[in-house]
């Protein structure tokens, strides 16, 4: 049940899906895998929207020149707060109705069940696919939806992965050959692409729109274009 | 025929611009395709295309859809060529 102080909170959104579509994002748990330049606006969007309880998982911490992007990294948490701490922080002082937990370490085929144990959504915000694809095997395995989010400078990617509905990401991208080291990109970049992310997890989870299924949107801010490819 | 291509993300800013048509010889495969693209713009030879195994690092889509390498074109399509983007 939702509290009068809740129903206040989110009132302009329960206008869109109504006050059983906030019972649900409050009875969600959404794992952020990656808390970085695209974890940063997934996570600080789905705990202003009310998602129940936020699973941060990240193994870093924060070093200056990733503070163009990953606005909920500040600079008092440069090396010094691992990222899952340091966005726990500003978001439970932003949204004390919510829980968020942390794992602060690196996803493994060891490990990943037990971390990611019972959530209802896992939001790819990685920097890596070797990680991916290890996040796209468990949501086959396990038949939970995976937000694919991706940037690079301008550009970006989302697809909404629904085991046995649409393609896995190994089937979208067989076989990527990993660019190693820095990349660049203009935080906006993120912000964006972040956003769209977050939408997909509240339509998701409120049934709201059509998620990206089986769709691949590219996005250019540079030029202006929003494409949307299908997959099928 | 003719097909038109478009260039996504990096790709756009290496040949510095969004498409173009380009004729082509009847019911060439989109690898075919790629192979043309390669001798037209030297710079995706040698920056972003992979060398010589299966065009890996390159996604496609004909008219809109998603395809593989060996799609045969047809005269008047639009086929869009952009990278997988790793960054996040």
């Amino acid at each position: 049940m939702l509290s009068d102080r809740e129903l206040e909170r989110y009132d302009r959104q329960i206008m869109v899906f109504g006050v059983e579509g906030q019972e649900k994002l409050k009875q969600a748990r959404v794992a952020v895998v990656g808390v970085g330049g695209l974890g940063s606006p997934v996570a600080y969007y789905l705990a202003a929207a009310g998602v129940g309880t936020l699973l941060l998982i990240d193994e870093q911490e924060p070093e200056l020149s990733n503070l163009n992007r990953q606005i909920l990294h500040w600079e008092e948490d440069v090396g010094r707060n691992p990222k899952p701490l340091s966005a726990k922080w500003k978001l439970e002082r932003f949204n004390s109705d919510i829980k968020i937990e942390t794992f602060v370490g690196r996803l493994t085929r060891d490990n990943i069940g037990e971390v990611l144990n019972g959530v209802d959504v896992i939001v790819d915000c990685l920097d890596n696919f070797e990680t991916r694809f290890l996040l796209d095997e468990y949501s086959q395995k396990k038949g939970i939806p995976l937000v694919h989010g991706a940037v690079e400078g301008t550009f970006g990617q989302v697809t909404t992965i629904l085991p046995g509905k649409t393609k896995s990401l190994r089937e979208i991208f067989p076989s990527v050959r990993e660019k190693k080291g820095k990349f660049p990109i203009i935080g906006a970049t993120a912000g964006v692409v972040g956003s769209i992310q977050a939408m997909e997890v509240i339509k998701l989870l409120t049934g709201l729109g059509e998620p990206l299924l089986n769709k691949l949107l590219l996005v250019d801010l540079a030029y202006n274009t929003f494409d949307v490819v299908e997959l099928r | 025929m003719k097909v038109t291509v478009r260039y996504f993300a990096r790709y756009r800013s290496l040949v510095g611009k969004s498409e173009e048509e380009l004729e082509v010889p009847d019911g060439i495969t989109v690898r075919e395709l790629i192979e043309i693209l390669k001798e037209r713009h030297p710079v995706l030879k040698n920056e972003v295309f992979a060398e010589e195994d299966d065009l890996a690092d390159v996604n496609v889509s004909r008219n809109g859809r998603y395809v593989r390498f060996d799609e045969v074109l047809r005269d008047g399509d639009i086929v869009a060529i952009f990278p997988p983007v790793s960054g996040g």
